[in-house]
């Protein structure tokens, strides 16, 4: 049987055949194979190529360094430091949650940030690095490093991140920056500058000069292409043609840093008779010849040291529901009725209609006006006083005799010649314009209402004595102090140079004024400090520093018959927000002015009390440390600074 | 033994010699040489880890083929059966007794030397195909009844390497049996039952979860590779974009970045025809392509001057099978076949495949050296 098949002629014709249409199909089939090398290798050949590229090269964006924020002698408010962070590229780890959890045995890795890490990748795509976590431990990045080879897609880095060395006392004028949002994105003008943005761990200015100077302070993003290989990391970098990155430019202020921290001290002080209340306070001190705001605090304040890396919910809504307001800047955002202080310009604005300092007015303790009578705060009275008299011993009712008479615009000019009712250009927003009230204003803001739209003359004996309609900011205070002191339209300013350009002081011209109403009421001034005036207790002894001031107690709360009857009768049986504002503005020397200086405690009670200690207190530094006599830092040393990423210490 | 060769027939070793198939030794070493320089630049440059060892089994691979080749032919004709079942039964006893690598229980142990019963098989099955065809008429090669011992042969091992599980090899084994049932002379109409019988029978595993996971997600990503751009497909995408990145004449020996860079996975076994690509182009690879058609076509030719029709089976099932992994490799790694972990012959790094195609054209050979073998011997043979 074995031997007949193995003749078997038909067999073998039919297994040649077949083998003939096999050899046939496998040829075929190669012929396919060759056809696909083809069109790969020699048709689609281009595009294979730029996907290599792409595949091989990487351009990578190189972050500017910020610039920095120094004071007007050099001392650093805000500048960079290392940040150790671990960045995660979705499209290279393959399984995000896999790497993820290989990290988390490194560091914990919340469930929250593992969502937001998720949405991120949603939201930027799966080539664009996210940040895991920053500012870790050394021994955490270097274990993130050593561990390396087995974290695919996982990319340590050194970033940098905002560090304000002064911390809160410098918050509100410097501010601080933030995670970029989508509308940043929105508002920029380049593709380049949106690249930028969307670097992981970008931060932009958020808040005060921060946000004010972001053009100038972000810089130039540099460029580099880099050789990677599969895994991401970088092979090679082609540093021939790589653009390095450009600093932003140096801000520099012409705060003192020192003085401003000095002064954020002195108004956390507890008040004497209430050391368990925080002080809610502003103070601002400007050089009367430049302008140049040399403090400018406010308390309580925020770190902004906590608000680069993220705010913490909690310190947040705690920041936030806080009845002293740590996230207003005061000295700019904060209205108040100016109070007593006002009477400074309610004098000039009497001489201007004719009122001569020497004429006097008897006061008993009350005018009778209107329908009602207007107390004096000094019940019985201060007798006869001159003009010099009331402001030394802040008389309402001298005030109130001249407010008969007095037209409101006139006295309303004169506050807007003095810089109340009006904001400056210093950089930092937020800026409240307060209300200078006058019959154009009243009329405007009654609108609706056409029987309250006259000036009733009444409501001029409110506003003469800084209450009423009336409100200032603190940093008008100063502005209007120093511009009795020196008699001229100083305008204050935060920023003294932008890089190496060293911006012009702003001109005063002289104060379009009859200058011998300057002498009158700063005469006044001299005597409420020396000459056992309201604030004789705010007197400075250095005969050098002769400090001039005016106390200002603005009400809140009117203290009715009824609370006389439950017994209320001293102000501290109020509660704190029922409490009056306490009010004090002072410059000095008295001769040659110099320093101007106000300061405000929120239901301080007393400006006497409360304001004036404080404002000596910190014009005694001030006169210690003579700032305006210091040569300020040189631009040209401003320009070595940069590229030089100085580190605060 | 002497029985088997009739006195004065005898030929010299060195006679033999001078017989060997020497153009299809110097094609399969040219295909092994391109193995050796593609793993030295897969390896930076170096002989380690891959390159050495390549070129030095191929050395002893080449002399096991030269070996067996050496060997008439008839002689392993008798050893078919035997080696077929002793493939088979260490099938059988791998779940039992075997290693776990990667997953998959593929390796046994014996004496010291880890070998895969799966690749045995694939010898096995050949020669066991080649002994039951030589034993059929014509007229008895598409009758059912005998239809069944082949069913059986190929489906025993299909199924054992499949459950280790190892898709890949099992789809191999099961085309090179079903071509060889085909070249034996099947009829059109019962090939056709046959495919689609393998068609409903794939379907079912799909259906019943037979198929692992990852298997599902080959097939899967195969049909469609944009599907998953970073899992499977990523492997295909960067496959294709370092070939398509060679172009015409290629990056050059050692300058393919999208290898050196790492981008490949696998790039000594699996996808080695891709850097080869990419660093010598579209001339360099088809060059290679045609290396393997011509060892093909070789071989076919041997098979049809072969007048012992196991001889002849034989042949053709090495052949099938060399050109299935050619195919499916180069198919894979261009898109055109799913990811199943087929190496490219003699090319990829890695000691079994190359044991096992190289001892299978030791049959291919033998059958050269040992062609004009009467006939009417075989029948007083057995």
């Amino acid at each position: 049987m074995v031997g007949m098949n193995a003749h078997d002629p038909e067999r073998q014709e039919t297994v040649s055949r077949r083998t003939f249409l096999f050899g046939g199909g496998i040829s075929f089939l190669f012929a396919g194979i060759a056809t696909r090398l083809y069109q790969l290798q020699i048709s689609d050949h281009e595009k294979y190529l730029d996907l290599a590229q792409e595949n091989q090269f990487n351009r990578r964006i190189l972050t500017p360094l910020r610039g920095e924020i120094i004071d007007r002698f050099g001392n650093v408010l805000a500048s960079n430091r290392k940040n150790f962070r671990v960045l995660l590229i979705p499209e290279q780890a393959r399984d995000v949650d896999q790497a993820l959890d290989r990290v988390s045995k490194i560091f914990p890795v919340s469930i929250e940030k593992r969502a937001r890490i998720m949405r991120e990748i949603r939201r930027r795509g799966t080539f664009t690095p996210i940040e895991i976590e920053d500012n870790l431990s050394w021994d955490e990045f270097s274990k993130i490093n050593f561990d390396l080879p087995h974290l695919g897609g996982v990319l340590p880095d050194v970033g940098e991140t905002r560090d304000y060395p002064f911390g809160e006392a410098s918050a509100f004028v410097i501010g601080y920056v933030g995670a970029v949002t989508e509308r940043d994105l929105a508002v920029q003008e380049t593709d380049e500058q949106r690249v930028l943005l969307r670097q992981p761990g970008f931060k932009v200015g958020r808040d005060g000069l921060e946000r004010t100077y972001e053009d100038e302070l972000r810089g130039e993003a540099g460029e580099m292409d880099v050789k990677i290989n599969a895994h991401g990391r970088v092979i090679e970098e082609l540093t021939d043609d790589a653009t390095p990155p450009e600093q932003g430019k140096t801000l520099a202020l012409t705060i003192d840093a020192e003085l401003q921290a000095k002064a954020t001290e002195i108004l956390a002080v507890p008040g004497d008779r209430m050391p368990d209340e925080p002080q809610s306070a502003a103070a601002v001190v400007m050089d009367t010849v430049t302008g140049d705001i040399l403090v400018m605090a406010s308390t309580p304040a925020f770190n902004p040291n906590d608000f680069n890396v993220g705010i913490n919910p909690d310190l947040w809504r705690s920041l936030n529901d806080s009845p002293y307001k740590p996230l207003l800047n005061k000295p700019i955002s904060g209205v108040y009725p100016p109070g007593s202080t006002f009477k400074v310009l309610s004098a000039i604005a009497a001489q201007e209609s004719g009122v001569s300092p020497k004429q006097t007015a008897r006061c008993n303790g009350r005018v009778w006006y209107g329908n009602r009578y207007f107390h004096c705060w000094k019940r019985g009275g201060h007798g006869t006083v001159d003009m010099k008299g009331a402001l030394k011993h802040s008389c309402d009712v001298y005030f109130y005799e001249i407010a008969k008479t007095l037209d409101v615009d006139v006295l309303a000019n004169v506050a807007r010649k003095f810089g109340l009712g009006q904001t400056f250009e210093i950089g930092v927003s937020g800026q409240q314009r307060g209300v200078i009230p006058d019959r154009a204003w009243k009329r405007q803001y009654f609108a609706g209402q056409p029987e309250n739209q006259p000036w009733f003359q009444g409501e001029t004996l409110s506003v003469i004595i800084g209450q009423g309609y009336v409100t200032s900011t603190p940093l008008q205070l100063a502005v209007m102090t120093a511009r009795v002191a020196s008699g001229r339209a100083v305008r204050p300013r935060l920023v003294r140079a932008v890089g190496d350009i060293v911006l012009p002081a702003p001109d005063a011209p002289l104060i379009d004024i009859n200058h011998d109403y300057l002498k009158a009421v700063r005469a006044g001034m001299n005597a409420v400090t020396n000459e056992y005036g309201t604030a004789a207790r705010s007197r400075l002894e250095d005969p050098k520093w002769q400090l001039a001031g005016k106390t200002g107690t603005s009400q809140v709360y009117q203290i009715t018959a009824a609370d006389r009857e439950r017994g209320l009768a001293e102000p501290e049986d109020l509660p704190w927000a029922r409490r009056d504002h306490a009010l004090f503005v002072c410059y000095m020397p008295y001769e040659n002015p110099r320093y101007a200086c106000s300061v405000v405690v929120e239901h301080g009670i007393g400006g006497s009390r409360a304001a004036g200690p404080k404002a000596r207190e910190i014009m005694r530094a001030v006169a210690e440390k003579d700032p305006a006599s210091r040569p300020t830092i040189d631009p040209n040393s401003l320009a070595q600074r940069r590229g030089t990423g100085v580190r605060a210490g | 033994m002497s029985s088997l060769i009739l006195p004065g027939r005898r030929r010299g070793l060195r006679e033999k010699f001078t017989r060997l198939h020497w153009p299809l030794i110097i094609l399969l070493t040219m295909i092994a040489g391109a193995g050796v320089i593609t793993l030295y630049s897969v390896a930076e440059g170096n002989w380690q880890p891959w390159a050495m060892r390549h070129g030095m089994r191929f050395g002893v691979a080449l002399a096991i083929l030269v070996a067996i080749g050496l060997v008439p032919v008839r002689f392993w004709m008798t050893l078919a059966y035997p080696i077929y079942f002793v493939a088979l039964a260490a099938l059988v006893a791998t779940p039992f007794i075997g290693e776990i690598h990667m997953g998959a229980r593929r390796w046994i142990e014996l004496g010291g030397i880890q070998f895969q019963p799966s690749e045995a098989m694939k010898i096995g099955l050949v020669l066991g195909l080649a002994r039951y065809y030589h034993g059929l008429r014509a007229d008895q090669v598409s009758h059912l009844l005998y239809l069944i011992p082949p069913i059986l042969m190929i489906g025993a091992p299909i199924g054992l390497i499949f459950i280790q599980p190892d898709l890949g090899t099992s789809l191999l084994l099961g085309a090179t049996g079903v071509v060889m049932v085909f070249v034996a002379g099947l009829s059109w109409r019962l090939g056709m039952l046959g495919i689609f019988g393998a068609v409903a029978a794939g379907y079912g595993a799909y259906r019943f979860e037979l198929l692992k996971p990852y298997q599902i997600e080959r097939i899967l990503t195969f049909l469609n590779p944009d599907r998953d751009p970073l899992g499977q497909g990523y492997h295909l995408l960067q496959s294709k974009i370092a070939l398509g990145s060679g172009g015409l004449d290629g990056k050059g020996f050692m300058e393919g970045t999208q290898s050196q860079l790492k981008f490949l996975p696998e790039m000594q076994t699996d996808f080695i025809f891709t850097i080869f690509g990419e660093e010598f182009g579209f001339v360099g690879a088809m060059v290679l392509l045609l290396l393997y058609l011509a060892v093909i076509l070789i071989g076919l030719s041997i098979a049809m001057a072969s007048k012992l029709h196991f001889a002849r089976m034989a042949v053709i099932g090495v052949v099938v099978t060399f050109s299935l992994y050619v195919l499916i490799n180069t198919g894979m790694v261009m898109g055109l076949a799913p990811v199943v972990g087929v190496p490219l012959p003699l090319v990829s790094y890695g000691g079994t495949v190359m044991l096992t195609i190289m001892a299978g054209f030791g049959f291919v050979m033998s059958a050269h050296v040992h062609k004009d073998q009467d006939m009417m011997r075989s029948s007083e043979l057995l």
